[in-house]
């Protein structure tokens, strides 16, 4: 679990040690953790089949084509099929064709959401690829008369690990496993590990691998009119393992903005006294931050990996968005004394909390109360070292209903 | 996606053809200069013109000579004029806080000057607007900020008309029936609606601007966001130097009502002192008391009369300091 190293890199990054409690009147820091799911143990709708599926095909020219249905939304999820298809066949990512977005040409991904395509794209990708590897190393072995275990994949070559200028080109490969079996196409898919949970409601939040984030937040608050700038944000991101590192620090950089507008602006506001018409119903007035807002970052990887994700990766994209309004809302608190506990921070709400701390009331802003919830009778399910088989103890009706006997699919 | 209806587009080259394509095409007729209001409104209905007459081609009214400006001068060249920065820095300064580069280089300053008010419940799509029921503005009969009020609330949201009524500014209209020099602060009325003393038919052609001479002025400016946003509050500041102690002085607010807000006992409060703090706080004390902004702009309406007294206080603050320094 990369939460420890995530949590010293921000705070060494930060001077956070030296800052908290010490910086002047007005500066504050704030320090947040988090943790997110890469991607659901369920399915989004119910069904029994993969949650990804990928089609390779290897053609005589040495050209590698990815087919998969996950969509491309700028989050570089087509750079991680095109980067683990060449780190299985000892190919250079450019050569590799990726064809996806697409359901007329390529297999069915659930789709770019809840963090899942890295994860699960990607362990469906390794499965094609090493059944590719698989193929062209057995024909590869009988022409280069080593045994299978000692065929390596590297630099576009195919050869004997244990001397390996005795080889062939990758395409040369190729060709020699089409000379015989035919077409060399493969297909993989991935589907998540059964949940342990036996209880009703043990659907819900499983997930193969879970990332880890801290944040560091400095902000300036003015105490005369509340309003809050941040100037700098250092962030951590435990990804497992950076597959493709740009895209890993471009994922985490735009959480942090992201969160930034969470933490300050992006109010859901509606008409007090006619509830169905939203206060700021366009982009001109739902304020996001522009350049001018947007804080320095400072980004650190780490990388922890994960026996669930492909070569130990894990998700980047939601994760790291987490910790920054916390941190914000702390920062706020070590500036100025108040607690803002909702979102956004706006100005209005420091500013009214601080009025109460003058005042010598609770210097907060924020709901007065939890609301009043009709709770059912609380689910206990003992964990393992207490003899726990993933089921619950209790009442009858509450036992032994496991996910799968569910009439609808729970929702991830 | 919203677009724009059709319409007919015209480019005088003089000001009496400019006012001759007016007459003709009648109520229907708008003129435009940069189009950087008026273009996103026709896009959601708000004005609708079947004849628009460009007056970027006009050349009386992109002359810069001495201390008058013509108002087909871009908010960039404004805000970027050595002399301004020099001898009319707030002028300056407001065009440089008005919206965003891109839209500083088409917006003029005759735009910015007779800018439509705006409120959070016409500043809407057509749809929208249609859907609650349209507001008295336009199309309809209400004020949903006011649902008991017979007048409209929307709000003043230019940055350069308070600092031109707090310099005490001239406004040169031509009409069809030739010219009038109007005070800034009589241009504008205290009404969503009806905002402009200006005639349809008339040309904001130039401002004249007192020439420097023992004053200084400042304007501040509260929004959501440091580029982009309207004003919620301006504050727009003037005083007259007699040795250390302010001979004359005025406080205007943008922002907060339906015109540029003079705030006069605020002025009086500085009159014969030295800016002290007790001088200031008097000032900002007296120009939060007639602040009444409405719940139709972005942020909180108490929040906002709250910072009155801040926005204030701290361009007064400027205004003492840099008597300070220029002494």
């Amino acid at each position: 679990m990369g939460l420890g190293p995530c949590i010293e890199k921000v705070v060494r990054g930060s001077g956070w040690k030296e800052k908290f409690k010490q910086l002047p009147d007005g500066k504050g820091i704030g320090l947040a953790c988090s943790s997110y799911i890469t991607g659901a143990g369920l399915p989004i709708y119910w069904n029994a089949m993969p949650h990804s599926g990928v089609q390779l095909k290897c053609d005589r020219g040495g050209g590698v084509t990815v087919f998969c249905g996950s969509t491309e939304i700028g989050q570089g999820s087509d750079s991680i099929l095109a980067m683990i298809v060449a780190e299985v066949l000892g190919l250079d990512p450019l050569d590799v064709a990726v064809v996806t977005g697409d359901t007329d040409l390529t297999p069915v991904d659930l789709g770019s959401y809840s963090s899942r395509v890295t994860l699960m794209t990607g362990n469906a990708c390794i499965q094609a690829a090493e059944r590719a590897r698989e193929i062209i190393a057995r024909h590869a072995a009988r022409k280069l008369e080593v045994p299978v275990g000692r065929v390596a994949f590297a630099d576009a070559r195919v050869f004997d690990v244990e001397r390996p200028e005795h080889g062939v080109d990758f395409s040369t490969a190729v060709q020699l496993a089409e000379a015989v079996d035919g077409t060399v196409g493969t297909v993989g898919s991935y589907t998540p590990p059964r949940s342990a949970g036996r209880y009703r409601g043990a659907g819900v939040g499983p997930s193969p691998a879970y990332s880890y984030s801290a944040c560091v937040a400095e902000v300036d608050v003015d105490p005369a009119t509340g309003i809050v700038q941040v100037p700098r944000i250092w962030i951590a991101h435990d990804v497992g393992r950076a597959i493709n590192a740009t895209s890993v620090m471009g994922q985490i950089e735009g959480s942090v903005y992201m969160g930034l507008g969470e933490a300050l602006m992006e109010e859901m506001a509606y008409r007090g006294n006619r509830n169905v018409v939203h206060k700021i119903p366009s982009l001109l007035e739902y304020k996001s931050p522009t350049t001018l807002e947007m804080c320095d970052v400072v980004t650190y990887v780490v990388e922890d990996p994960d026996p669930n994700g492909p070569f130990g990766a894990k998700e980047c994209g939601q994760g790291p968005l987490l910790p920054v309004p916390p941190a914000v809302a702390n920062a706020v608190y070590d500036a100025v004394g108040v607690r803002i506990d909702e979102v956004p921070i706006t100005p209005e709400k420091v500013f009214k909390a601080l009025r109460r701390k003058e005042k010598g009331e609770e210097p907060r802003y924020g709901p007065a109360r939890f609301p009043d919830i009709p709770w059912p009778e609380a689910t206990r399910v003992p964990p393992p070292w207490e003899g726990g088989d993933g089921s619950a103890v209790g009442p009858a009706d509450r036992q032994g209903v496991g996910p799968q006997a569910a009439p609808a699919g729970p929702r991830p | 996606m919203l677009r724009l209806p059709s319409f007919t587009y015209l480019q005088p080259s003089t000001l009496k053809d400019a006012l001759a394509m007016k007459s003709d095409a009648g109520p229907r007729g708008m003129y435009v200069a940069g189009g950087t209001d008026l273009y996103p409104n026709m896009k959601r209905r708000h004005q609708e013109p079947c004849t628009v007459i460009s007056l970027m081609g006009v050349p009386e009214l992109l002359r810069l000579e001495g201390w008058s400006v013509g108002t087909c001068v871009t908010l960039s060249t404004l805000s970027n004029l050595p002399t301004f920065q020099r001898s009319h820095s707030a002028v300056a300064q407001a065009a440089r806080l008005v919206s965003t580069p891109l839209l500083r280089n088409m917006g003029t300053l005759g735009g910015n000057l007779c800018l439509d008010t705006r409120c959070n419940y016409y500043n809407q799509t057509y749809e929208w607007r249609k859907a609650i029921d349209f507001c008295m503005k336009k199309d309809g009969h209400i004020c949903w900020v006011a649902p008991s009020s017979p007048r409209c609330w929307a709000v003043s949201s230019s940055d350069v008309a308070p600092v031109m009524v707090a310099l005490a500014a001239d406004y040169v209209l031509v009409g069809p029936h030739g010219e009038r020099v109007v005070p800034a602060a009589r241009f504008y009325h205290n009404d969503g609606i009806n905002y402009l003393t200006k005639q349809a038919d008339e040309v904001l052609v130039e401002v004249r601007l007192p020439a420097p001479d023992g004053w200084d002025a400042v304007y501040h400016k509260l929004r959501r966001r440091g580029s982009f946003d309207f004003p919620v509050l301006g504050v727009a500041a003037w005083v007259r130097w007699d040795g250390a102690r302010v001979e004359d002085a005025r406080v205007v607010l943008g922002g907060v009502a339906s015109w540029p807000q003079e705030v006069p006992e605020a002025g009086a409060a500085l009159r014969g002192t030295t800016l002290s703090a007790e001088a200031v706080a008097a000032a900002a004390d007296a120009a939060y008391r007639p602040a009444k902004p409405m719940d139709n702009t972005d942020f909180d309406l108490s929040w906002r009369k709250q910072m009155t007294r801040v926005y204030v206080t701290r361009a007064l603050a400027e205004l003492g300091r840099r008597r300070g320094t220029t002494r």
